[in-house]
């Protein structure tokens, strides 16, 4: 380890820096300067510091990308991960936008301050390969996601949510703490990398099969049940509908985009590169201990139970929330199939489905504030209230369902021929990529019930056209041109992604 | 390679811009609309002047006067898609005709659908069609070239269908896009097999191309198991493909009905562009059609080729002789456009590309001339189509007279001043010389004769005599109409839509200047070559013959229809026609197409007929049976899943955190108790999980 000084640190994680000096920014501005403001003007100013906090991290790390690996994995800064927080950042900046104008609350400053100090500790998330990284950043991510959730306070839902999610989300932190600690007692190091050379390290001795050391086996679970969690996979996935149904619409829209996809992207990381060695396998006829068969018998639940439960669903939220459990269902097979071509897959997958689902949280706010509920019947004769939101609405219901030519279809295209890829002249994933085919059969029922609702049925009496603020139509707007357009154009994404996981050696 | 070889694609990407713009423009943004397609063409239109001077310089230089650009598409395993676009002077001579008469028939059709409602909508169409018909020109792919293709379908059963308020319009829309569907289906096929036989689907690529030598002599050589060359089996599948687009036999039945469409989608789409793709299609792959193994090329034609030119020969005299007894003026020139097309193919079958692609682009100019014209009697005329009652309006609409008979001559292949003539003659002076037989030579100079008279009939009808138009001057056969009277006198058309008829005209007479013999330009220019005028070329042998020959029929065309038609005024409406004194049974025949749409009612129709209610059964029966079994079985499973979330899951949730809620002051104490059931859930997980590793493990 050298010695590193505080200024290149801080020229390291410059735009985390930008990003929490912005939220300060945000909240000074907010508390000293606005008290007496608007709150709309206080909102929109809070949103143009945020999003220029954003916009100039993200310029930094494209003008002058950093590369390292510094104080023992803390800080990985590879083009992949920066290629994840950009990511990240521009769906910050697109909750940021859809979230202008709600009325849930007076306090838009202090709500932009969280949200961006959970960017800063996505931005973390991604760029750490240390397991004491890893946990402090996911804690000042669930903490600010809590109260994200929970920020409505006239409404009890709201803090329903906001306290099961706490609940849920502190006991899962217990597990993962608690396997973090296992997993450094057993390999003596806090790096995924020592991590896994550890893991080798015994892999040489027969007599000392790694995989069937219960202390080992005990590390790893628990570690999936943390990280299980924040993915709502089966059967961690408790928490998800509820906090979806009751949370702030941005809010839970941001807690189904981007923290997913840092949580995929760091369940990646820990699986593939610090338990690599004890990965066990998945296959037909090939079962073998390890995280894979766990993963696999994870991601089959979350699949089945998340399209099935989804389909009895009357609250468009509520079903939201059980697609995204069968959504992380399908990404879990990328991770589980731990390829270079399936990191990618999952990665393009992971973010044109964050996209997609703060886009239809965006137009489930919209209708929320004007029908007064998010029912499906709510949305009965949308397409005649609002065209351009039901049009938007309608790419990504069927982007989510998989209908090509939107990002859905490329992504679980992409993600299942990259899990039949990783096992090479055999077929043993295949159980669980029909599966996910056949679910995906049955998810269209569901998605197009929304749709039945918007083009088929008639508007309730007396319900007029819905008066749209231009800047939150528009923003949907391009979230649903950009689904169109990284369908139409996979490659737009996916060779950045390829060329970046080539660059970072996964 | 210049900047508009690499922008070419631009050229059909500003009429689907403006398609997209105007498909979101409200119905009330008439004008907006209207210049917005309007200007896109016209911008294309320069764009493609730029295209063909840039096609004039690289000509004559071999290998240089094509330029392709190509560029990967998608990947699948390690293989790329690719795409492209390539400009020769094929390309360039169709950009400049298709965007030129695409413009002047725009212009047009701001005046002759002044009047309809959804003139946004059907603006947002022509559009759409242009772009698409211009990616076909362009298109360097088969693959690309098919999707234009089908896009032009779509748009030209949209535009076909666009009054869908009358139940015959609706009808010919869905004729029109399942007869053509018949000849994609077998174009589909010879797309795939080529691309199995080469490995790829652009037209040139430097040499790895399927038009270029390597793939075609590997086709040529691949014998399949029926004794046919590959390459012979997929020429013919894709002229199958252009026999539907074109109208030819047998698949021609679409086309007349088509004529329920707006006049000025019929000259744009039904007689100058879209039905000429199927022409254009036959002279872009004409290498694979020519192919040839032996050394014989040059003596014998291939299959294809023979095939190409007995459809055509025979679509020729076919349609001619049934246009002969039709009474709806768009009805005669949609035949004679089949039987116009016809010509084209037996063109390119004896003459090659330059022939018949010659006559498209004349055709071109003075069908839709005779279409425009067509529209503006209509118009004029109060939405009359029947030429029986029209008549004498020769006085009333001067312009569109004059026109309309320039179109006339320049179709009938009047001697030396109109442009029909000269591509005609050159069609036929290739069939003269044509190896395998005669007869296409024979079956063209009669079709020309069939032209010369059909035109003289129905110009007689229309313009000359006296006015019979219903409810004027006493003539009209019902009374029911006969309160309009005072209305129905027929106008002159307003200048939007005979500017473009003076334009067109001239051209239907100059554009035979390029195709003499004596300077055969565009035959040099589509083949590469420089030309020089030289008036020796009408010495060549049999040249001189077939231009007599040629305007002897012509002659003898136009005074046969004088004789039976003009000699004495047509006086009512409901004379009976004159061939029909003389030859009842043959009219009646000619009148009802040879009962080709009765012929194919009562088979293919039927039996359609027939698979379909078996399938129906089928589908009621068995299938929908093995899918209800499944779904039950889905939303048993679901429901089961659901009472586990809702019996099992959410009661110890729901239950502990409503009381958290409503408990307000004990909450408290009865949190510590209750909000512990799904994490208890979590736990057992954990458990199972842990016993089941282990002890996978220790076994």
């Amino acid at each position: 380890m050298t010695a590193l000084g505080f200024p290149q640190l801080l020229h390291l994680v410059l735009p985390e820096v930008i990003v929490v000096v912005a939220a300060l920014c945000v909240l000074a501005a907010d508390l000293v300067f606005m008290r007496a403001a608007e709150t709309r003007i206080r909102g929109a100013v809070g949103a143009v510091i945020s999003v220029a906090g954003c916009a100039v991290a993200i310029g930094w790390m494209l003008h002058a990308p950093q590369y390292a690996n510094v104080l023992d994995g803390m800080l990985v800064l590879t083009p992949l991960s920066q290629l994840v927080q950009i990511a990240l950042l521009v769906l910050t900046i697109l909750t940021i936008l859809i979230s202008l104008g709600s009325s849930f609350t007076e306090h838009m400053g202090e709500y932009l301050a969280l949200i961006l100090l959970a960017t800063a500790s996505m931005m973390f998330l991604v760029g750490t390969q240390n397991l004491l990284m890893i946990f402090l950043s996911l804690e000042l991510l669930s903490l600010s996601l809590y109260i994200l959730a929970a920020f409505n306070k006239r409404s009890a839902v709201s803090a329903e949510a906001g306290l099961k999610y706490f609940l849920f989300g502190g006991m899962s932190a217990a597990f993962l703490l608690f396997g973090f600690s296992l997993l450094y007692g057993w390999s003596n190091s806090t790096n995924l990398a020592g991590i896994a050379q550890s893991i080798h390290g015994k892999l040489l001795n027969p007599a000392l099969n790694p995989v069937l050391d219960p202390l080992l086996v005990v590390a790893i679970l628990m570690t999936v049940v943390g990280l299980g969690f924040k993915v709502a996979a089966v059967p961690f996935h408790f928490w998800a509908p509820d906090v979806y149904q009751g949370a702030p619409a941005p809010s839970a829209g941001f807690i189904a985009s981007g923290s997913k996809v840092a949580a995929f992207f760091i369940l990646y990381q820990v699986m593939v590169l610090g338990l690599a060695g004890a990965e066990g396998s998945g296959a037909w006829h090939a079962y073998a201990p390890g995280w894979v068969p766990v993963l696999a018998l994870a991601a089959a639940l979350s699949m089945v139970l998340g399209n099935l439960v989804a389909i009895r669903q009357t609250s468009v939220r509520r079903l939201l929330a059980y697609s995204a459990i069968a959504h992380a269902g399908y990404m879990l097979l990328g991770i589980l199939s731990h390829t270079q071509q399936s990191l990618a897959a999952l990665l393009y997958y992971a973010i044109t489905y964050a996209l997609t689902v703060l886009g239809a949280f965006g137009v489930v706010a919209l209708v929320e504030q004007e029908a007064g509920g998010d029912k499906l019947s709510d949305f009965a004769g949308l397409s005649h209230r609002a065209p351009v939101l039901s049009f938007c609405m309608l790419i990504f219901m069927l982007s989510l369902a998989g209908i090509p030519p939107l990002a859905g279809f490329f992504g679980k295209f992409y993600l299942f021929s990259a899990v039949l890829a990783a096992t090479p002249g055999s077929l043993g994933l295949l159980w669980l990529v029909v599966l996910a085919i056949a679910m995906s059969a049955v998810s269209l029922y569901y998605y197009l019930q929304v749709l039945k609702r918007i083009y088929v049925a008639d508007a309730p009496e007396g319900a007029g056209p819905i008066s749209v603020p231009f800047l939150r139509q528009a923003v949907l707007g391009l979230i649903a041109l950009s689904v169109v357009l990284l369908g139409c154009a996979p490659d737009l994404l996916l060779r950045w992604l390829q060329q970046a996981i080539q660059t970072a050696g996964y | 390679m210049t900047w508009i070889v690499r922008n070419l694609w631009l050229i059909p990407a500003i009429p689907a811009l403006a398609a997209g713009l105007s498909a979101l423009a409200s119905r009330r943004r008439r004008a907006f609309a209207a210049s917005l397609a309007i200007g896109s063409m016209g911008i294309s239109f320069l764009l493609s002047l730029c295209a063909f001077a840039q096609a004039l310089r690289s000509s004559g230089q071999g290998e240089a006067t094509r330029q392709v650009f190509n560029f990967p598409w998608l990947q699948y395993g390690n293989e790329w898609l690719k795409l492209g676009w390539m400009l020769d002077p094929l390309t360039a001579v169709m950009l400049v005709m298709v965007t030129f008469v695409g413009l002047l028939i725009f212009i047009y059709s701001t005046g002759y659908m002044a009047h309809d409602q959804n003139f946004t909508r059907f603006f947002c169409f022509l559009s759409l069609f242009a772009a698409a018909m211009l990616g076909v020109v362009i298109a360097n792919s088969l693959l690309l070239l098919f999707m234009c293709w089908e896009l032009v379908g779509l748009t030209s059963y949209l535009l076909i269908g666009f009054w869908y308020q009358r139940p015959s319009a609706a009808a010919a829309a869905k004729k029109a896009f399942i007869t053509t569907r018949i000849g994609d289906l077998a174009f589909l096929i010879g797309i795939v097999w080529l691309y199995s036989q080469a490995g790829t689907l652009l037209f040139y690529d430097h040499g790895a191309g399927c038009m270029e030598q390597t793939a075609l002599a590997a086709m040529v050589a691949h014998i399949t198991s029926v004794g046919m060359a590959a390459s012979t089996g997929i020429a013919l599948l894709i002229f199958a493909g252009a026999v539907g687009k074109s109208g030819q036999v047998p698949l021609h039945v679409w086309l007349p009905d088509a004529m329920e469409g707006p006049t000025p989608v019929s000259a744009l789409i039904h007689a100058a562009t879209m039905v000429a793709a199927g022409v254009f299609l036959v002279a872009r792959v004409y290498p694979l059609m020519a192919a040839h193994g032996g050394m014989h090329a040059a003596i014998a034609p291939t299959t294809a080729l023979q095939a190409v030119t007995w459809i055509g020969s025979i679509t020729a005299v076919f349609a001619a002789l049934i246009a002969v007894a039709q009474n709806d003026i768009k009805r005669i020139l949609a035949y004679s456009t089949v039987s116009q097309l016809g010509y084209m193919m037996m063109g390119l079958g004896v003459g090659g590309v330059a022939v018949g692609m010659f006559h498209l682009i004349t055709h071109a100019f003075f069908k839709s001339l005779l279409f425009l014209g067509a529209g503006s009697v209509i118009h004029g005329c109060h939405e009359e189509q029947d030429i029986r009652r029209m008549g004498g309006l020769r006085k009333f609409m001067p312009v569109t007279f004059a026109t309309y008979a320039v179109g006339m001559l320049a179709l009938s292949g009047f001697p030396l001043f109109f442009s029909g003539f000269w591509s005609k003659d050159a069609i036929l002076h290739a069939a003269q010389d044509w190896s395998i037989s005669r007869t296409p030579f024979y079956l063209g100079a009669f079709g020309a004769l069939l032209t010369a008279f059909y035109m003289t009939r129905q110009v007689f009808y229309v313009f000359f005599g006296e006015a019979r138009l219903e409810g004027n001057a006493g003539h009209g056969a019902a009374a029911g109409h006969s309160e309009h009277g005072a209305a129905r006198v027929p106008h002159e058309s307003p200048a939007a839509m005979t500017m473009p008829l003076v334009l067109l005209a001239s051209c239907a007479v100059l554009l035979g200047l390029i195709g003499t013999p004596a300077w055969p330009w565009f035959n040099s220019f589509l083949n590469g070559q420089p030309a020089a005028l030289d008036f020796a070329g009408f010495l060549e042998r049999g040249t001189l013959p077939v231009m007599l020959s040629s305007t002897i029929i012509v002659f003898l065309g136009l005074g046969l229809g004088w004789w039976f038609y003009g000699r004495r005024p047509i006086a009512s409406a409901d004379a009976p026609d004159a061939l029909e004194q003389l030859q009842p049974g043959v009219f009646r025949v000619l009148q009802n197409k040879f009962y080709v749409d009765e012929l194919y009612g009562a088979t293919v129709i039927r039996w359609n007929g027939w698979l379909a209610s078996l399938s129906d059964w089928m589908d009621r029966w068995i299938f929908n049976g093995a899918v209800q079994a499944v779904s039950y079985l889905v939303i048993g499973l679901s429901w089961m899943a659901r009472s586990v979330d809702v019996f099992v899951v959410n009661p110890g949730f729901d239950g502990g955190c409503k009381t958290v809620t409503v408990g307000g002051k004990i909450l408290a104490r009865l949190q510590n108790g209750r909000t512990q059931a799904y994490l208890r859930m979590v736990g057992l997980a954990f458990a199972v999980l842990i016993v089941f590793l282990i002890w996978s493990g220790r076994r």
